[in-house]
């Protein structure tokens, strides 16, 4: 049985995400029209073939300026994309938290957007019917659960996306630096919740550009710049040679 | 696409509680919510007994019924079809976001849509029975073909979901799509008989049979013939020229109602069932491309 505990939680091999830009608007038959005129679009590599994999129950930050290709990452790992090649494999549940309440309907309450994230994210109906008292109470909305979602502020929907996210047993939350949204005492709330994920034996992958951050939960740091990776190891290795060179570039 | 359909299955669950919430958002913000999917076959079927039973009498006994049974399973497929048209990209804020299937959008509109189709029925049958046990000579409600109700549902099911699927894929990248629909649509109404018999159509194209094959070779103008067929006891229509009925010595020359056209109905099942797999094909082929859309 301890073989199982080898196999990764995430295992990307040789990824490479390539998109098409194209110069004139897409969106009406005119385009389909003129495909002869396709040599207009430009080929955009955002990640040129990267490797690592991540142990269960390990955290791990992915720093590198913006554009370097890491939303493009981890939107391959949450399936949102399909490689141009290679592969990006999960083992188990995964739970995205990236730009938080993007995935709710503004029309429907609170409770009813609670329970159809929550079945989005793998529950079966009976489960998200019996979980949402425990997602209500972790998000702290009272009454405003009944309200439609587009009534509700930016935190709100923080608090919301979260209390969902990690509430459904998942085994690997992707977390994009989306938890400086809410005031201090939820972050802290937030942050605790990750530390008992991550004991629990959970795997976390982190975007953050805060050093704190990062050493206060990653085991290793990926730096990630112009879709190839500079260095991995863990913070003390990597951060001071990724801040040195972003100073250099400055 | 048996790998596409066991990723489905293991959805089924985000499936249903889509459909749900589709029936829901639907009369979201109004007082007889759920209740609407009743009301508007109940007005439609009011106002088809009104324009064509009290008004329009052409002497056909309870013709509004036989609009109906054409009406219904048509105007599924057209809001089966327009209302997945834009599934896609008013969902693609979730889509760039979250993982689901990408059929699960318009398949579950689709059959949101159907549920109305079956509510519509239940009104169809509540207002024939009424009539039936109010005057005594009515339509009959229910024929010995009736049976045939639930496969001939089934067929409009393929056909829509193929036409759903298909049109909601090309959509998201060329808009001009929704709009060609929605003109093809408008078209159907009168290439399918539902405001007249496809008998007169027959007897108006008799010059050239092609014509008529022609007109048949539309699936859903054989399955509004069908639906009608399956449903209402068989009439002579009369025929009318310059509106006024046709009389030879003294008798209202009519029109004898055609037997079941069992041919055609095999050929649109065939048709139905190819559009399905069509569109599912091309929408899969096209699905990952949807978040990439430029």
């Amino acid at each position: 049985m301890s073989d199982l505990k080898i196999e990764p939680a995430i295992q990307v091999r040789d990824l490479r995400k390539e998109f098409q830009i194209r110069n004139s608007h897409v969106g009406s038959l005119k385009t389909l029209f003129l495909w002869f005129r396709k040599g207009e679009t430009r080929r955009l590599e955002v990640l040129k073939g990267i490797s690592f994999d991540v142990a269960a129950g390990e955290c791990v930050a992915i720093i590198g300026r913006n554009g370097a290709g890491k939303s493009t990452l981890f939107s391959l790992l949450a399936r949102i994309y399909r490689p141009t090649s290679g592969t990006a494999q999960v083992k188990g549940r995964l739970a995205p938290l990236l730009e938080l309440g993007a995935g709710f309907h503004p029309d429907l309450s609170g409770a009813e957007n609670v329970q159809f994230n929550a079945i989005v994210l793998g529950l079966t109906r009976k489960e998200a019917k019996e979980r949402f008292q425990k997602i209500w109470e972790f998000s702290e909305l009272g009454d405003h659960i009944w309200a439609p979602v587009r009534t509700y502020s930016s935190g709100m929907l923080a608090r919301l996306g979260f209390s969902v996210a990690v509430n459904v047993d998942a085994d690997v939350l992707l977390v994009d630096e989306v938890l400086a949204v809410g005031d201090h005492e939820f972050t802290k709330k937030c942050y605790d919740r990750i530390r008992t994920f991550q004991a629990e034996g959970g795997t976390i992958l982190l975007v953050s550009h805060q050093d704190e951050t990062i050493r206060q939960f990653a085991n290793r740091c990926i730096w990630i710049q112009h879709g190839e990776i500079v260095k991995i190891g863990t913070p003390d290795e990597v951060l001071p040679d990724y801040t040195a060179h972003s100073e250099g570039e400055l | 696409m048996i790998e596409e359909l066991r990723e489905l299955w293991r959805y089924r669950e985000l499936f249903f509680s889509m459909v749900q919430r589709e029936l829901r958002i639907r009369y979201k913000n109004s007082f007889l919510g759920i209740l609407w999917s009743f009301v508007n076959p109940l007005m439609t079927t009011l106002v088809m007994w009104l324009v064509f039973g009290v008004l329009l009498n052409n002497g056909v006994t309870s013709f509004f019924a036989y609009v109906l049974a054409a009406l219904l399973p048509f105007t599924f497929l057209q809001s089966a079809v327009l209302d997945s048209a834009q599934s896609i990209l008013s969902a693609l804020p979730v889509v760039k976001k979250i993982y689901l299937p990408r059929e699960l959008l318009p398949l579950a509109i689709i059959l949101s849509n159907f549920v109305h189709l079956i509510t519509g029925f239940v009104v169809f049958f509540l207002a024939l029975g009424l009539i039936y046990a109010s005057t005594g000579f009515g339509v009959n409600p229910f024929q010995a073909s009736t049976w045939l109700l639930p496969f001939l549902m089934l067929i409009s099911l393929c056909f829509a979901t193929g036409l759903g699927l298909l049109v909601s894929a090309l959509n998201t990248f060329y808009e001009d799509v929704k709009y060609i629909a929605n003109v093809a649509m408008y078209l159907l109404t009168f290439l399918c008989p539902i405001v007249y018999f496809h008998e007169q159509m027959t007897a108006a194209l008799k010059i050239n049979p092609w014509l008529y094959r022609l007109y048949m070779l539309n699936p859903q103008a054989v399955l509004c013939i069908c639906y009608r067929k399956a449903l209402l006891a068989p009439i002579n229509i009369p025929v009318t020229k310059n509106g006024t009925p046709l009389t030879v010595d003294g008798l209202a020359v009519k029109v004898d109602a055609t037997p079941f056209p069992w041919g055609w109905l095999a050929y649109a099942a065939v048709v139905s069932v190819f559009t399905l797999w069509f569109g599912y094909r091309t929408f899969n082929r096209l699905k990952w491309r949807f978040v990439e859309r430029p």
